[in-house]
């Protein structure tokens, strides 16, 4: 009976063994590409038949950002970047508002429209804008840039914040009003308060969205408004592999910070989700 | 006649405030799909008039066939080996071994992080230099030469995977969460076998949300473009080949790249439906 059970429990420890076996590849198989690039960008010498670097420098990084012009590319970026989490966000507000608290008719189809440029391929509808904004004289320009994003950050934003609005609790806003609030306290001290995670969850994705947006800024760019996506693009067809990991940890950094925060904020699946019922 | 101007006031109000997301949606994408599909069936060039020549260029040539296949084939054997991964690996996350967190935030990090950084690290990690060559020819010494990875047809499929499994896993862990154990305890009381709790019980009720979120998978990898872009070596898909029509060629060929934008946004809106209607089925 009892080497009956030291078996079982050994067969069970097997099973563990199995599964951390399992994760552990998966992990390395994720995350192997990361150490790659972050060795590539310190190590000096690398070649042939050596497993790790032997000797370590920095000159990738001052190289990076001599040659890459790293100061100028990042600036643009977060101009863009935030250009367009402001577009994004003043659009998303009240159609999120609308989407999620009134009674609409039709309320399924708007959706649906809403997020019909999620199920286009976004090359399609990019050959149209950079067509429009070289009519309008918008190649090239900070603004023009960021409204090209918009087009792929606002329709999240709708979807995240319609569904926080969505959550609000009617109760609560009564009990506000029931117990003597107006209408300026209950929305600073009882909407705000509840809607403020979903606002911010959309900020951030917003964000990380147009900061890291390729396809649509290739299309619109010109050399005042390179971002680091599209420097990145161009540095790989260089092919400076050790600058451009450098400039590529410029890149990871802010993603994986963002990842630690999301995590924490909100339900990942929020964030890709949003389709079962279409 | 007051609560009538109100329902009209309230009405007018809640259009005003979907305006800013409708106007969004016109100017940036309704508009410039219009403006695709026009240029499309535009000759190329300054001239005016209609014609359907760029869809007949493109669709006429031999390479047309292949390099639809192509995208085919790299979206579905993508999204077909993204459910092969996400299934057990959720299964096991599920269990809440210790460390399941980190392992959490990792099915995050390809979606995060932009998609060219993974491509680059993919190809040095791939490469005949990279990691897994070293421990094939040197460690193990089972062969000679290094493994050719990347470039292949092969290695841009991992790469796909790598890139576009999350949207899988992250909606089957969400599926699989939500699943009330109860379904389980039953099937367990009424003397099944662990194996037979999963085959019988647990994949069929996870099904509907694991082809929801493979939807996504199909959708990011049949549209990807940066990936193959850089990744793909002779490999070209629909997205890079319509780039190419216009970075390649002076002056640019923007009727034939819109031509085949429409192409593709077709095949891929006929397969969508498709895929949504055998999904509906499975779920009736």
């Amino acid at each position: 009976m009892k080497t009956l059970k030291q078996y079982l429990r050994a067969l069970l420890d097997a099973k563990k063994l199995l599964a951390y076996t399992f994760l552990l590849c998966f992990f390395l198989w994720v995350s192997m590409p990361f150490v790659m690039i972050a060795l590539k960008s310190i190590g000096k010498n690398w070649f042939g038949k050596l497993w790790l670097p032997p000797d370590l420098t920095a000159d990738w990084y001052k190289w990076a950002i001599v040659v890459t012009n790293i100061p100028e590319v990042l600036k643009n970026s977060l101009v863009i970047a935030a250009l367009a989490v402001t577009i994004a966000t003043l659009i998303a507000i009240p159609t999120g508002w609308a989407l999620g608290r009134r009674k609409i008719p039709g309320k399924e189809a708007i959706t649906a429209i809403i997020l019909l440029p999620r199920m286009i391929p976004p090359i399609a509808y990019a050959l149209g804008v950079a067509q429009i904004f070289y009519r309008l004289h918008l190649i090239d320009t900070h603004i023009g840039v960021a409204i090209a994003h918009v087009a792929i950050c606002a329709p999240y934003a709708i979807l995240v914040l319609s569904s926080t609005f969505e959550a609000l609790d009617d109760r609560v806003l009564e009990a506000a009003s029931v117990c003597g609030a107006n209408n300026m306290r209950t929305f600073f001290h009882v909407t705000l308060p509840l809607v403020m995670p979903g606002i911010l969850s959309s900020l951030i994705f917003t964000f990380t969205t147009s900061y890291n947006e390729f396809t649509l800024t290739l299309m619109t760019y010109g050399p005042k408004t390179m971002t680091l996506p599209v420097r990145t693009y161009l540095a790989i067809g260089e092919g400076y592999w050790e600058v451009t990991s450098a400039l590529s940890m410029l890149l990871i950094v802010p993603s994986l910070f963002v990842l630690f925060m999301i995590q924490r904020q909100v339900q990942p699946e929020k964030l890709v989700g949003g389709f079962k019922g279409v | 006649m007051a609560s009538f101007l109100k329902s009209r006031r309230y009405a007018l109000t809640s259009l005003l405030m979907l305006s800013p997301g409708l106007a969004g949606f016109f100017g940036l994408f309704f508009y410039p799909v219009l403006v695709t599909i026009v240029r499309s069936l535009r000759p190329e060039g300054e001239a005016s008039g209609w014609t359907l020549q760029n869809y007949v260029d493109f669709l006429g040539q031999s390479s047309a066939r292949e390099v639809i296949v192509l995208t085919f084939v790299l979206a579905i054997s993508c999204t077909v080996l993204s459910i092969l991964l996400s299934v057990p690996l959720t299964l096991l996350l599920r269990r809440k071994l210790r460390g399941h967190r980190l392992f959490r935030l990792t099915i995050l990090i390809p979606i995060t992080v932009p998609g060219l950084v993974g491509a680059l690290g993919l190809l040095l990690f791939y490469g005949s230099r990279g990691w897994p060559n070293l421990f094939l020819t040197q460690t193990l010494k089972v062969i000679d030469q290094p493994l050719q990875i990347n470039y292949t047809l092969v290695g841009v499929i991992i790469f796909y995977v790598w890139h576009y499994f999350s949207y899988t896993a992250v909606t089957t862990l969400s599926t699989l969460e939500g699943l009330d154990p109860a379904y389980e305890e039953a099937a367990r009381v009424s003397g099944a076998s662990p194996w037979q709790v999963l085959r019988h019980v647990v994949i069929p009720l996870i099904m509907p949300g694991v082809l929801a979120g493979s939807v996504l998978t199909f959708m990011a990898a049949f549209g990807a473009f940066s990936i193959p872009l850089i990744t793909g070596g002779n490999y070209r898909p629909l997205a890079v080949q319509i780039y190419k029509q216009i970075s390649i060629f002076t002056p640019a060929r923007w009727g034939a790249a819109s031509a085949m934008a429409m192409v593709m946004a077709a095949l891929q809106l006929v397969f969508l439906t498709f895929y949504m209607r055998v999904m509906r089925r499975r779920e009736a």
